[in-house]
């Protein structure tokens, strides 16, 4: 599915560099892809081996505290989203005042992705602290799997 | 700004969860959202930042396609095609497999903006090659990989050139530019280090290609050499956005790779596809997770109060960029480059600009910077890759590394003290600075 959206977004531009179609949709479109790109796949798809984190430290200490540390970061970020979701909420619903100005979609639909994301990121969080609370270890990240774009 | 401030523990926040092994780009919003709620401002400014930044940066979808294209290069036969044009090239010279390894990240440089990529493509065909019969070490065939890979990102065109970009407001086109002398530089201070090396260390020599074959091997490889070519065609007769050329180079190394070579399947530009896709999805995070922060640096005012701190010192514009590639060398064996140009950058670019240093110029040298930080100790991505590509360890591909790491300082150096090495080409092209 990943693909598919990413296919699409890249025939809108080819077809638009080609046949010089009338732009301002495909423009819109591309960019719409985008965005749902990074939170949904940042939310659904990406394991945690391929995230880009500093892991020095962590792959330096023992199971014990990497456990521990695990359970730290983890509430930290459940505690800090979890706040945000009511003002995310009221912000995103807000956006229904305007439009897209090609794709006349409007714009709370567009961003409700970001909802998605918030809630998706803090159920993950919430499942890893669960299993880290019963005393299992971390993924650790992977080095020919990191996804870093340099 | 005193210790408690709210910026002060956003900031220790950060640094702080990262440390503990939270993805860096979660940990920014993170931060991010501890500082807006100290401040007792609106949480859902985040949300804001962070969608209309994303939405609005029609340019970052330029990053994905790059990343396409090159995934679209690396199959096995462009490679191969690749290799025997360079090989036909410089493999006659003592030490000449080694120097078609330098070579083939040079040519392969201007068709892929990662390092990272360019390692894990060729990286394994070159380590099998150079180690069969026991030709070479594999820890210097391992550290050859991973040195050359770094010119990827500095020869157009460049995934960090590109994020520069965005954060500094600079011409891509004129950046991508910028890069070509210091890449090609880097290139050849590596080549030249090999030739010293070639005699003492008895570098074997390839069976040298008879010369009336190189029209025939040029001709194999040239679909793939033409790609730089309609690349920067494109982006410098300003017929398209940069945006576009990078959608016109993925669908140019698409139709190469896939009807004209018949390297990949439907299945492979499906697996391309997907691996990209993942790439984009990392990388977009440490973005999202940026554009947040940086509203907060923004609305601290921080690179203001650093300019102006710095000013009143009255440095330099060399001793500033001395500093900044110091500072900048520090970070680099401990931080991700990516985090790096998104975040530290635009602190310091200010300050550049009050200097009177050239925003093209500092950029490229940030880059070259950041991109050689890929290969220290102990947090190099690219040392940890070809540890596991070429399974030797560490502490061997470190000792082969350094003298390369000697030289690609002297390289970067240059460039400092040079700002004409850097200017020259986008000057050429019309740039006023």
């Amino acid at each position: 599915m990943l693909a598919v959206m990413f296919a699409a977004f890249i025939i809108q531009i080819v077809f638009r560099y080609f046949f010089n179609f009338p732009v301002g949709w495909a423009a819109e479109l591309s960019v719409v892809m985008w965005l749902w790109l990074v939170l949904w796949g940042a939310a659904f798809v990406l394991t945690d081996e391929e995230e880009i984190r500093f892991d020095l430290l962590s792959a330096s200490v023992g199971r014990r505290a990497r456990i521990i540390m695990g359970i730290v970061s983890g509430l930290a970020l459940v505690v800090l989203y979890g706040a945000a979701l009511p003002a995310t909420y009221s912000y995103v619903t807000f956006m229904k005042v305007e439009k897209a100005s090609y794709l006349k979609v409007r714009m709370d639909w567009l961003f409700s992705i970001y909802l998605v994301f918030l809630v998706a990121i803090l159920g993950r969080y919430l499942w890893r602290l669960s299993y880290l609370v019963r005393g299992r270890e971390p993924d650790r990240a992977e080095p020919t799997q990191t996804s870093s774009g340099l | 700004m005193t210790f408690a401030s709210p910026f002060a523990a956003a900031v220790l926040a950060i640094v702080t969860l990262s440390l503990l092994g939270l993805p860096i780009g979660h940990a920014m919003i993170a931060g991010s959202l501890l500082y807006l709620s100290m401040k007792g401002l609106d949480l859902g400014t985040a949300a804001e930042q962070l969608l209309n930044g994303m939405y609005t940066s029609y340019l970052l979808l330029a990053i994905p396609l790059f990343i396409l294209a090159a995934e679209f290069m690396n199959s096995g036969s462009i490679m191969d095609r690749l290799l025997r044009f360079c090989n036909a090239l410089v493999g006659r010279w003592r030490g000449g497999l080694a120097q078609v390894n330098v070579l083939q990240s040079i040519v392969f440089a201007s068709m892929s903006g990662s390092a990272l990529a360019d390692a894990a493509g060729s990286g394994k065909i070159m380590q099998t090659l150079m180690t069969k019969d026991g030709r070479y070490s594999a820890s210097f065939a391992a550290a050859l990989s991973a040195v050359s890979a770094v010119i990827g990102p500095i020869i157009p065109p460049s995934i960090p050139l590109v994020l520069y970009a965005l954060v500094s407001d600079t011409s891509i086109g004129f950046l991508f530019l910028g890069g070509v002398v210091p890449g090609l530089l880097l290139g050849g201070v590596q080549m030249g280090l090999i030739a010293a090396q070639a005699k003492r260390r008895g570098f074997p020599v390839e069976a040298p290609v008879a010369l009336r074959d190189l029209p025939r091997i040029t001709w194999e490889a040239f679909p793939a050499l033409m790609m730089p070519v309609i690349l920067l065609g494109c982006l410098y007769s300003g017929i398209t956005t940069p945006t576009e050329a990078a959608a016109a180079a993925a669908a140019y190394a698409l139709l190469i790779s896939a009807l004209l070579y018949r390297s990949i399947g439907l299945r492979d530009v499906y697996r391309s596809l997907e691996r990209s896709a993942r790439v984009t999805v990392s990388i977009g995070m440490l973005i999202a997770g940026a554009l947040v922060f940086n509203y907060v640096v923004t609305a601290e005012n921080i690179p203001r109060t650093l300019a102006a701190l710095l000013q009143a010192y009255d440095l330099s514009p060399l001793a500033f960029l001395l500093c900044v590639n110091l500072l900048l060398l520090a970070l680099g064996c401990f931080l991700e480059g990516t985090t790096i140009i998104l975040v530290i950058l635009p602190v310091l670019l200010p300050t550049a600009q009050a200097l009177g240093v050239d925003p093209v110029h500092f950029g490229v040298v940030a880059v070259l910077n950041i991109m050689i930080g890929l290969v220290t100790p102990p947090f190099g991505l690219l040392l940890f890759m070809m540890v596991k590509i070429a399974n030797v360890s560490l502490r061997e591909l470190v000792r082969e590394v350094l003298p390369f790491l000697g030289v690609m300082l002297g390289a970067l150096a240059l460039v400092t003290l040079l700002p004409d090495l850097v200017l020259l080409l986008p000057r050429l092209a019309g740039y006023k600075g």
